[in-house]
């Protein structure tokens, strides 16, 4: 009876050790020593710069396109506005690492998961620092990964010209979101992917310049 | 010394703001107004012009502009085309909207709804400057040089939710409208200003698609 206990404690601790290690997100890349400690990213970091998008949103079918608009406002936190091509206002937020405010959001609109779900894509899009702890890399990449809370950010910077491309937000399993860059001068970044991997939400930015 | 400054600089730019301000209209005025603007209203069969689109938000250092034509046509037929900086088009034509964002096609029902309803009616109203409805609005009167001005106020709840306040600038020649600004709040509003207007030019039906 024992014997069978033991036995099945023993495959379990197996399947689970080979779950993890088929679940982790770092599997196809390779450690690496560290080089860096933190990582700053260049992309909506100046308070001088309006950062004007148009924007796609497709979210379970449905699409919904505007503008988005966001701004550093102070130190720490950014403004960001979504509007109609018209320029009516959906959403005005503010927010930083730890303080997030909606200043006014179109009742159509107003939905806890909705606003939960863009506020953590926004607070990590408009991340500015990292601290590192891992390194990876892949054939194309350096993979820095950051603790954050009880889940973990990749960050990926191309081997090439060394711009950040990818930032990718994981549980210690399962990809929940990732963001997408491209970048000419990797000052400023003209298109942005958010795309989830867990619900059928995925949100394109292109930036434009005011005539 | 440099505080000093300031104040007279202030008080200078005060100044000019005074001498530039608006004057309410007599009650006279406002019916020779309206009037004129009826008149001119009620023989507009169809409608083309440019626009530029200036949305102001307190926070940005800069307003974001985009621009491109507008043509109407009566009864209801109406059509926003972005040109600048991006293609994107809005139709509102037997109560649905068709949109073209860059080539992306789609359409969206607005049968029932009432605030599209209102708004649609709100947005021709307004380029063709007929929209002196006080059931709907409470409306002020006001002159300024060379031109009128007369601002809106919704009274239905909902609407208000969207838009606070509607200003409308008229041409004091040709009673027609020169600039619309909707007001979201007292910082943040959306200022387009109409300009190559042509007036009853022959507009075929088939424009109104996506």
């Amino acid at each position: 009876m024992q014997k069978s206990t033991i036995q099945f404690l023993l495959i379990n601790c197996f399947l689970a050790v080979f779950l993890i290690s088929c679940g982790s997100v770092t599997k196809n890349y390779t450690s690496k020593k560290l080089d860096k400690t933190s990582y700053t990213v260049p992309y909506f970091a100046d308070s001088k710069t309006d950062y004007v998008y148009k924007t796609n949103i497709s979210v379970y079918g449905n699409e919904l396109s505007g503008i988005f608009i966001a701004k550093k406002i102070n130190d720490t936190t950014h403004r960001i506005v979504f509007t109609t091509e018209f320029g009516n206002k959906l959403m005005d937020f503010e927010i930083s690492e730890n303080e997030f405010k909606v200043n006014s959001i179109v009742s159509e609109l107003d939905r806890k998961i909705l606003i939960n779900t863009l506020k953590e894509d926004f607070r990590l899009l408009l991340k500015k620092q990292y601290l590192i702890q891992e390194q990876f890399e892949n054939e194309t990449s350096d993979i820095y990964k950051s603790a954050d809370g009880k889940r973990d950010n990749y960050i990926f910077i191309s081997k090439n010209d060394q711009k950040l491309e990818k930032i990718v937000h994981s549980s210690k399993t399962k990809e929940k979101f990732t963001l997408l860059f491209n970048s000419e001068n990797n000052i400023f970044a003209e298109k942005i992917q958010i795309i989830h991997q867990n619900i059928k939400l995925k949100i394109e930015l292109n930036y434009f310049k005011s005539e | 010394m440099r505080t000093k400054i300031y104040l007279f600089l202030f008080l200078i730019l005060c100044g000019f703001n005074v001498s530039a301000q608006e004057q309410k209209m007599t009650a006279a005025e406002i019916s020779q107004f309206k009037e004129d603007v009826n008149v001119v209203a009620k023989k507009i069969k169809t409608l083309s012009t440019d626009f530029v689109q200036y949305k102001h938000l307190d926070f940005l250092s800069k307003d974001i502009e985009t621009s491109g034509k507008m043509v109407f046509k009566e009864p209801a037929l109406l059509q926003w085309q972005y040109k600048k900086p991006y293609n994107y088009s809005i139709t509102f034509k037997n109560g649905k909207i068709l949109i073209n964002d860059e080539g992306k096609k789609s359409a969206v029902d607005i049968g029932d709804s009432k605030i599209f309803a209102r708004i649609n009616k709100l947005i021709v109203g307004s380029v063709s400057g007929n929209m002196f409805d006080d059931k709907e609005f409470t409306i002020s009167y006001f002159k300024l040089k060379g031109q009128n001005l007369a601002k809106f106020i919704p009274k239905d709840v909902t609407l208000k939710k969207y838009i606070k306040q509607i200003e409308l600038t008229f041409d004091k020649e040709e009673a027609t409208v020169v600039q619309v600004k909707l007001l979201e709040s007292s910082e943040d509003y959306t200022r387009i200003v109409l300009k190559n207007k042509v007036i009853n030019a022959k507009i075929d039906d088939s424009v109104f698609t996506n």
